[in-house]
């Protein structure tokens, strides 16, 4: 089934166009990233298909339906920033997100144990750090059990404990068969947690699939040796390479991902004469292949 | 609506401002018409003739629409809450939560003006509570519902005011903004140009229909009214009136958070 279906999305801000055609789905069972830097649409997504933005033109279908507040009821939303009542405490906030959800108050108790709040439950929200808040917001997503998450930056404002805290929660949540629909600018989130991706670039898809297909990595070996000319002539014969370049001090040389071997092209180099000097294996950072993708 | 009222109880049962607000406010209705009732005494006592001119305001019959007049001038404190109310849910966004969790955005609209109608129905059986309390005080008054319908124009102002306040407040989303409008709108503007459309143009009774004066109008002064309220229409009209704004207020509201961007 799909759970989302994205068709058309136009939205304007006046003479900004914040979402430029934009259409995909996203598959049941997914952790479906949404990556793209600051301002280049992804809370304007979201927003659009919880209801809070109206787009300018195209439209979206939630569980294959024209959503109602019934459609939303049954995903988990945090978007953006954790919005609760600053004059009430955990358990008295969480009630009211659970009323509002048509579930019971039974599930309180549990997700504010998943996101490790049980200690402050009682303190009022407007006491809580930037990380609570964000805790907050991730239990209330928990409640009612929902089969669809979504997420707008979600380790937002939290330490690395609670970064690798909620990403875990995120890899168990993948592993019940949730779908979560996520967004973010950060890329290693995106790789080490998504199954899909879409990437957003000033308002347009750039592109969108599978996360492997979309951010594979390339090797790189960086070589150099005292004539860096000579080696790059000979490198570019080199068997299964599949491209090679001159920079300042070295060579870099790009295999397929986890085709190159280091003693191998120190061997081949070694019979062509060339004594290397240097010679490393760096991974092609996502940084790299991101910065490729959303610049033209 | 059931579901949706104990949702917006569960929002200001502990808001302490809420249950500050609301017992200043009905402590008030009662220390004003005190106030009222004591400075009546007083005239009464020290220039027996004045009787002839405001009669006894603070007897029956006319004790439901004396209390009515002063009520109204303390309605801009509840406005100030119901503003506060929804000001709060655009300051936390709990208005975008609400609708992420699954509320339709008419029904986030739509409970606050019925929770505003129960907040006026409980100050308009206070004030009655209270214009029977100085009714019977009152020497020489004998309980009569005569004038009782000036309890139902209690009821229609009361609400009146409170939906303006909130139509401000959906309409600025910052409860500074929607305050001061309402206040120099309500205090300053509307009476200038009440007076100026009825008294110095001498077009009224168009200026009884403006937003505020509508309900103001049901429940004048008691006494000096053919001089205050020269021309103004009979009370039907204005109940008429008062509920063609009432409609506009909340169509206005509900139109408009229906098609914002939250």
């Amino acid at each position: 089934m799909t759970i989302l279906t994205v068709n058309q999305l136009h939205k304007n801000y006046g003479r900004i166009q914040a979402l430029k055609n934009v259409s995909f789905s996203v598959p049941e069972g997914s952790v479906f990233g949404i990556l793209g830097p600051n301002g280049s649409g992804k809370t304007t997504l979201l927003g659009t298909i919880t209801d809070i933005i109206r787009p300018t033109q195209g439209s979206y279908l939630l569980f294959g339906k024209t959503p109602t507040g019934d459609e939303r009821r049954k995903i988990g939303t945090l978007l953006e920033t954790p919005n609760f009542y600053h004059y009430l405490n955990a358990v008295e906030n969480l009630k009211i997100n659970a009323a509002i959800k048509k579930k019971g108050e039974n599930d309180i108790q549990k997700v504010l144990e998943i996101v490790d709040l049980n200690k402050r439950k009682h303190s009022k929200f407007s006491s809580y750090s930037l990380g609570m808040k964000q805790r907050l917001a991730i239990a209330s997503c928990l409640l009612g059990d929902p089969s669809v998450l979504i997420f707008d930056e979600p380790t937002n404002g939290l330490d690395p404990v609670g970064i690798a805290e909620i990403r875990q929660l995120m890899r168990n949540l993948h592993e019940e068969g949730k779908t979560i629909i996520m967004a973010s600018h950060l890329l290693d989130e995106v790789e080490k947690i998504c199954t899909h991706v879409a990437i957003l670039k000033s308002g347009s898809l750039i592109t969108h699939g599978d996360v492997a297909e979309i951010l594979s990595n390339e090797d790189i070996v960086e070589v150099s040796c005292s004539d860096n000319e000579t080696l790059l002539e000979n490198l570019k014969s080199y068997p299964g390479i599949s491209n090679a370049e001159l920079t300042k001090n070295s060579v870099h040389a790009f295999f397929p991902t986890g085709t190159a071997n280091l003693s191998e092209i120190n061997q081949y180099c070694f019979s062509k004469g060339i004594v290397l000097n240097h010679l490393t294996l760096r991974k092609k950072s996502l940084e790299s292949r991101f910065f490729e993708l959303t610049n033209n | 609506m059931a579901h949706l009222l104990k949702i917006e109880w569960m929002k200001v049962r502990r808001y302490r401002a809420f249950w500050i607000f609301t017992i200043l406010y009905f402590a008030s209705i009662t220390g004003i018409n005190y106030i009222g009732y004591y400075t009546n005494q007083l005239t009464i006592e020290n220039m027996p003739m004045s009787q002839v001119l405001i009669g006894t305001p603070y007897g029956f019959p006319k004790i439901w629409q004396t209390v009515g007049f002063m009520s109204s001038w303390l309605l801009y404190f509840p406005g100030i809450l119901f503003i506060m109310l929804l000001t709060n849910e655009f300051n936390f966004k709990t208005h975008r939560q609400n609708i992420i969790d699954g509320l339709e955005r008419r029904q986030f609209v739509a409970v606050k003006f019925v929770f505003a109608f129960l907040f006026s129905l409980a100050a308009t059986l206070f004030n009655a509570l209270v214009a029977l309390l100085f009714g019977l005080m009152t020497k020489g008054s004998t309980f009569s519902f005569e004038g009782a319908e000036n309890i139902l124009y209690i009821l229609i102002q009361t609400f009146s005011y409170l939906s303006f306040a909130m139509f401000l407040a959906i309409l600025f989303r910052r409860s500074g903004i929607a305050i001061a409008v309402f206040f120099l709108y309500g205090l300053i503007f509307e009476w200038l140009l009440a007076t100026l459309i009825n008294f110095k143009f001498e077009w009224d009774p168009i200026g009884y229909f403006l937003p505020l004066q509508v309900t103001d109008t049901l429940l004048p002064l008691p006494f000096g009214t053919k001089v205050l309220y020269k021309g103004a229409p009979e009370p039907w009209v204005m109940v008429i009136a008062s509920l063609i704004y009432l409609g506009l207020y909340i169509f206005f509201a509900l139109r408009k958070f229906s098609k914002d961007d939250l």
